[in-house]
């Protein structure tokens, strides 16, 4: 053994979040299931975007002032971003006869 | 069909399955007044209910939105099965692992401090009940039994709304063409994101502060066909569950961290309060990242690869706010009635979907024979550990959402440093060490009438 051991070596790789919705099999509705109910209420009176900040797919996006943008089709259904809105403002459905996300280890 | 359950039987119910679902939903979706009870969502709760029903001899129709049943669930997760097993035989359910250990795992920044379970017991059947699965294969399997005892099953068809007649419940809206299907009975099982309760106004929506968000990866080892059995010290077909709190799992969050193996696979995740994810900007990304990475847990991931990634919410509420469980034609079972005891100890869901739906199953047929009431459900949940459970551990979280930073920050550097201290390996004597050890931690907790006072706050938790 060497005089002072190796100190362990805790580098994980953690995939970036391209890689890891890839590991998702998804089938697209072709329209969006998510969307927001008063454009002018995110631009204008939501400092806070919780949508961006609690989604665990980067599904929402938003500049300063604007309406998120929404990248539905890497939509993980987790429903985080219905409740995490303080204004009410996520109009949230399921994606219609089956499509969407489907888990095979959930 | 009969009911030996043997391989191929379960074969068929597959393909029975897909059949049926095909009739029912594509080429006569008229099925007003066919079946007895619909019921929303073909999980644990769901599933549980329409095998209760068929086997009394009963039709119902089970509606699932996913591919199959499954598709759309993520848990973390052991499956608790002391009310399953009462259902139906376990023998060839899609089971991982038992649960041979619990581990609970403190974390601060970089240290660990961790209480480890082996019961002998859990070694021999039923293995404590406790059993770690894939929910894209136990409830597919699930559905399954319900199928061959005589419920119908259709996936890939979404449930949209509720119909009323005179007021009560009287069967769904679905998003297929003429998608109405008319039955005296509805059960809600569509799980905590209740779009069709709330729509219909049977239940509210959660607040955030009762919602915990969640990410989980499934991870596989490539290069090392050992890793799992040797970094878990696993024999056979044991398992593990390990636990983690504090600051290194989830941040300043409320919430944890677990690992649970599977066959030939980890699942790795976190779980933590949305509204400190929306508070404190942490995302769920970043916060599993973090954990993965933390010195306590990297090793044991080391080399892993991606094989799945997936996330949820979590209904936490608890017995405070669960929604009124029975409604003139319909009751609510499983997430969709809050039945989920999340306070950091247990983290338990599936048991108590499958005895809710159990419960509002035998309500139904008592209530079809002639015999019995729906309101008779919202007792016998009372009755049993569900509700008794969820009550017994109200308190908890309220008490430690007050504690939280002495109990998930301060507490767990204090302990570390404390077992630093009194292992410490120098030349003074073992008394200095303990001394300074135990200082550490009564300044921490505030001398030792705050040591007292936190005993009693949570003297409760071993009464
Ligand atoms: C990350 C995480 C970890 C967990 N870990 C554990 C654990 O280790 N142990 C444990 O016991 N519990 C755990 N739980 C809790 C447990 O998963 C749930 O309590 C349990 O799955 C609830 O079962 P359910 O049948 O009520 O709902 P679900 O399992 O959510 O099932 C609802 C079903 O309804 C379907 N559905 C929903 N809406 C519709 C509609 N409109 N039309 C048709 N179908 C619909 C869904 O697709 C789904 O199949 C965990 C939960 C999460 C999120
Ligand atoms: S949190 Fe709500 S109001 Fe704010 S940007 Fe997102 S959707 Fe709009
Ligand atoms: S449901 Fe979950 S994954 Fe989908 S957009 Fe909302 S927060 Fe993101």
């Amino acid at each position: 053994m060497s005089v002072s051991p190796r100190i362990p070596d805790t580098d994980i790789q953690n995939d970036s979040m391209e890689d890891r919705l890839y590991t998702v099999k998804y089938d697209d509705p072709g329209d969006s299931h998510l969307d927001v109910k008063v454009p002018s209420i995110c631009a204008d009176s939501c400092e806070t975007a919780d949508c961006v900040s609690i989604c665990p797919a980067d599904v929402w996006r938003r500049d300063d002032g604007e309406v998120p943008t929404i990248a539905y089709e890497n939509c993980l259904e987790c429903s985080s971003c219905r409740f995490a809105c303080t204004y009410d403002n996520v109009v949230w459905e399921y994606p219609t006869t089956g499509s969407g996300v489907s888990y095979k280890h959930g | 069909m009969t009911d030996d359950t043997t391989e191929s039987t379960i074969v068929d119910g597959a393909q029975l399955l897909e059949e049926r679902a095909g009739d029912a939903a594509l080429e006569s979706p008229n099925y007003d007044g066919e079946f007895d009870a619909v019921i929303v969502g073909a999980g644990l709760a769901g599933s549980a209910a329409a095998l209760t029903l068929a086997k009394r001899g009963l039709e119902p129709l089970l509606i699932e939105r996913g591919t199959y049943p499954g598709a759309k669930n993520v848990f973390g997760g052991v499956l608790y099965t002391p009310t399953i097993r009462e259902l139906t035989d376990l023998d060839g359910a899609p089971l991982e692992r038992y649960i041979g250990e619990k581990r609970f795992s403190m974390l601060s920044h970089h240290d660990e401090t961790a209480v480890s379970l082996k019961p002998g017991d859990w070694h021999r059947e039923p293995h404590n009940d406790s059993f770690t699965v894939f929910r894209g294969d136990f409830d597919e399997w699930f559905a399954e039994q319900a199928v061959e005892a005589g419920a119908t099953l259709i996936t890939e068809t979404t449930v949209t709304g509720l119909i009323r007649e005179k007021g009560a419940i009287a069967g769904v809206e679905t998003d297929r063409p003429d998608g109405e299907i008319r039955a005296p009975y509805v059960i809600l099982a569509e799980g905590g994101n209740s779009l069709v309760s709330e729509g219909a106004g049977l239940k509210e929506t959660e607040s955030r502060e009762n919602i915990a968000v969640a990410a989980k990866e499934v991870l596989e080892f490539p290069e090392n066909d050992e890793a799992i059995e040797d970094r878990f010290r696993l024999v056979g077909d044991a398992g593990v569950s390990y636990h983690y709190f504090g600051e290194g799992a989830v941040g300043e969050a409320f919430g944890g961290g677990f690992i649970y193996t599977n066959d030939d696979t980890v699942s790795v995740g976190v779980a933590y309060s949305l509204e400190d994810a929306a508070t404190k900007r942490q995302s769920p990304e970043e916060t599993l990242n973090l954990f993965k990475s933390h010195p306590a847990v990297a090793p044991l991931l080391k080399d892993a690869r991606t094989v799945e990634y997936s996330a949820k919410t979590i209904p936490e509420g608890g017995a405070e706010t669960m929604p009124d469980l029975v409604h003139d034609g319909a009751l609510l079972v499983g997430d969709t009635a809050g039945l989920v005891l999340n306070n950091g100890v247990h983290l338990e869901g599936t048991n108590m979907a499958v005895e809710s739906g159990y419960h509002a199953a035998a309500a139904i047929a008592d209530t079809i024979e002639g015999d019995g009431h729906l309101s008779q459900y919202a007792d016998a949940l009372e009755q049993s550990f569900v509700v008794q459970n969820l009550e017994r551990y109200a308190w908890l979280q309220e008490r430690v959402e007050e504690d939280r930073e002495l109990l998930f920050e301060r507490l767990p550097t204090a302990i570390a440093d404390a077992s630093t201290e009194y292992f410490e390996m120098d030349r003074k004597p073992k008394e200095t060490h303990a001394k300074a050890a135990k200082a550490r931690v009564l300044e921490t907790v505030g001398g030792l009438k705050g040591a007292t006072k936190l005993a009693l706050r949570y003297r409760k938790l071993v009464r």
